[in-house]
């Protein structure tokens, strides 16, 4: 795992040496560098030492944190630009996952469910389309008919300008409060469900996690209204209301992978033996389905859901960039777009410190979630 | 006289097993209906060269990329004032000009003298839809039809030509980590893991920063990395499955040599799977063909992608059902036909994997 993030580090150094004549001659050109931030980066990447000496510099840097100034928005370093930009992306494909994987997960297994009825060719086929949608297309019509047409939403972009035209906050102090209320929200949450698992029950146990989620939501309009909060809420909710066409959009694509993907292992699984034992039993077909058939179909789902991580990276460029969302996605395109180069190496590279982190992720969540790896592992 | 007896007989089995997997494939709905989205757009990309070399479609006026043509009306001019609508005429303000009408404002700088009343010919572009333009015109006022054939031939080539390229590079590399083993196995499956690590879209950006990328080379370097990546890892399972059949051992035992084997026994065995996976990568590849298109970071003159881009930066996107024959053809080209591949691709896992049928 380590030897591939340092040959990752290495590749991504190399590609951007590659690019023909000196990559960073752009420095040169600007003329709102002062000079002493020209003699820092060379300083700082070793430019006029070999090959060798320039890479070793780049890995230690990239762990130091230290990876020179952004050369277009020039007093901020490449590392602020990202601790600025990241959390909005975090946040935003947060939820879309959340959202998209709960849907998914009960379309398929209702579609796997009722396989051979006509309505399960229809969803089938529609979220096949979604699945395939050409998205920025999509994001574009949903961005007309939402956003211009009926005019819904507000049409792209973080926030409402005028709204914070003389506002006591900066945007990214309230967004933080925001991430911080939401994981506090779903931690909460999380523990309840677990807390209600043992509950034999099915329409109990749907019952008090319905229950604890409303009670959730009138404890949190409490407190939304204590101290500075109360200041905030306002400019909080301009920032939600720019969330949703947004979240909208990319759930309503995303979704239909998993969807397709729990229906293909959950045919699988209805196949097995032990699902026609329970048949003979005469447990209730929801039970069969939610208790018995889903839970072998989760594992592999789960898999693939975070192996898509990278691939969520991908499709974040293009939702930031069509709803004007700014976050890492558009500040690697801009920063690609507009050499810049010190920017867009640290984006590349923290891009993959995430893909690396959810891969072992996906690791550790496969031997937790399948007994029969942990087994194996403990005898 | 045996061996071609024993030739012939080979070929009738295979006729007949592939007789068979096709009855199967016919079953799911869904793969029939991919087949038929594909070969609609397969038709469509074959049929203009066939319409220019035949002299139907005259080159200068259809062609997708410099071809000209604008639909001629006789407008009066009118003078739309800011003034409260509904007037007796108007409804709301976005109905002045009406379609047989034009604003003075937007053609006195042209026309010296010109006065309220008077009837000049006016060129529409984009032109709607008529029956010498199925589609319309765009707003350089070229044929949309025939860009939407043009776009075809692009998908189609770098789609099938990356599939190709990816198939052939995980299918050798997977059959060789299941045969060998050992160090080779190992140093191949942190490759991949390295490869799947890598944001595809971002790593196309910075090529394309420092190379002029075509279309074949787009799908030279989609190939490569759909080829090193997963699918490596997939194959090589499925390699290892066939490697422990009693038909290997016999094969060795029998003085097979590795290549025989390899070639003779484990990838006929894997080939099924290698072609799902192709097929499913064809999707990819057709939707990051368009979005970098789109994003303009591919240097093409006509596809998909590109379609959209300019229709965007026109506008027209904004305008909404007003001029859809500009935003709504390209988008469901590229889904349509990225959706045909991937139907095909799960009909096609209902024939492959028996755990799916429904006997």
């Amino acid at each position: 795992m380590v030897v591939v993030f340092f040959l990752f580090l290495i590749i991504s150094y190399l590609l951007f040496d590659a690019i023909p004549g000196n990559a960073f001659q752009n420095l040169l050109l600007n003329p709102s560098l002062p000079p002493y931030a020209y003699e820092e980066t060379i300083a700082l990447y070793g430019l006029d030492q070999p090959l060798s000496v320039r890479l070793q510099k780049y890995i230690v840097n990239f762990f130091k944190g230290d990876l020179g100034y952004s050369y277009i928005q020039f007093p901020k370093t490449a590392i602020e630009l990202i601790g600025e930009r990241l959390p909005r992306t975090l946040m935003l494909f947060s939820v879309v996952n959340i959202l998209a994987f709960y849907t998914g997960f009960f379309v398929g297994k209702v579609l796997a469910w009722r396989r051979g009825s006509k309505s399960e060719t229809w969803i089938t086929i529609t979220s096949v389309f979604s699945y395939t949608v050409f998205y920025p297309w999509f994001a574009l019509l949903m961005l007309w008919f939402f956003g211009l047409k009926m005019g819904w939403v507000p049409i792209g972009k973080f926030l409402t300008p005028n709204k914070w035209y003389d506002s006591p906050f900066d945007s990214d102090e309230v967004f933080l409060e925001m991430i911080k209320y939401m994981v506090i929200f779903s931690l909460i949450y999380f523990v309840i469900s677990i807390l209600t698992k043992e509950i034999e029950s099915l329409t109990q146990r749907r019952n008090i996690r319905l229950g604890s989620f409303f009670g959730l939501i009138v404890i949190s309009n409490f407190y939304w209204n204590t101290g500075v909060l109360s200041d905030m809420r306002f400019y909080a909710g301009d920032i939600a209301y720019h969330t949703i066409l947004p979240v909208l959009t990319v759930t309503v694509v995303a979704f239909a992978g998993t969807a397709l993907l729990t229906r293909t292992t959950m045919m699988e699984v209805l196949k097995d033996d032990y699902i026609l034992t329970a048949r003979a039993k005469g447990l209730s077909q929801k039970r069969i389905r939610d208790r018995h058939a889903a839970r072998t179909a989760l594992l592999p789902v789960v898999t693939s859901f975070i192996f898509t991580i990278v691939t969520i990276i991908d499709g974040s460029v293009l939702t930031e960039t069509i709803f004007s969302w700014p976050g890492m996605g558009q500040l690697i395109l801009d920063s690609v777009l507009r050499e810049d180069i010190p920017v867009a190496m640290a984006t590349f590279s923290f891009i993959g410190v995430f893909a690396l982190i959810a891969h072992f992720l996906a690791d550790v969540s496969y031997a937790f979630l399948d007994p029969r790896i942990r087994i194996k592992s403990q005898g | 006289m045996n061996e071609i007896n024993e030739k012939s007989e080979l070929r009738k089995i295979r006729i007949q097993s592939i007789k068979r997997n096709f009855n199967l494939f016919k079953q799911s709905k869904i793969g029939i209906l991919g087949l038929v989205i594909v070969f609609i757009f397969g038709f469509l990309a074959l049929l203009q060269p066939f319409l220019f070399m035949t002299n139907i479609w005259d080159e200068a006026t259809y062609h997708p990329v410099v071809g000209y043509d604008s639909q001629k009306i006789l407008a009066t001019v009118v003078s739309c004032k800011d003034i409260e609508y509904p007037t007796p005429e108007y409804k709301t303000p976005s109905d002045c000009p009406a379609a047989d009408e034009v604003n003075i404002v937007a053609v006195a700088p042209y026309n010296p003298g010109i006065k309220e009343g008077d009837v000049i010919e006016q060129f529409i572009q984009p032109a709607p839809p008529s029956s010498k333009h199925i589609l319309g015109t765009d707003s350089l006022g070229r044929d949309v039809f025939s860009q939407l054939m043009e776009g075809s031939q692009v998908a189609f080539v770098l789609g099938l030509l990356s599939a190709i390229v990816g198939v052939g590079i995980s299918t050798l590399l997977g059959t060789i980590a299941a045969y060998f083993g050992g160090t080779v196995d190992a140093y191949l499956m942190r490759q991949s893991d390295l490869v799947l690590m890598l944001p595809t879209l971002p790593l196309l950006f910075i090529i394309s920063a420092f190379a002029e990328l075509k279309v074949w080379h787009l799908a030279l370097v989609l190939g490569i990395f759909g080829g090193l990546g997963g699918s490596v890892i997939t194959i090589k399972s499925q390699a290892l499955q066939v490697k422990v059949k009693p038909f290997v051992d016999s094969a060795r035992i029998t003085g097979g040599s590795r290549m025989k084997i390899l070639t003779s026994h484990i990838l006929p065995n894997v080939a099924p799977l290698a072609l799902l996976y192709m097929v499913f990568s064809v999707t990819g590849a057709i939707a990051s063909e368009s979005i970098l298109s789109f994003l303009g970071l591919l240097n093409i003159d006509m596809s998909w992608g590109l379609m959209i881009s300019v229709a965007q930066a026109d506008g027209y996107i904004n305008q909404g059902m007003e001029y859809w024959w500009l935003v709504i053809p390209a988008g469901l080209a590229v889904t349509l036909l990225a959706g045909g591949f991937y139907l095909v691709g799960r009909g096609l896992d209902d024939v492959f994997n028996p755990r799916l049928r429904r006997r």
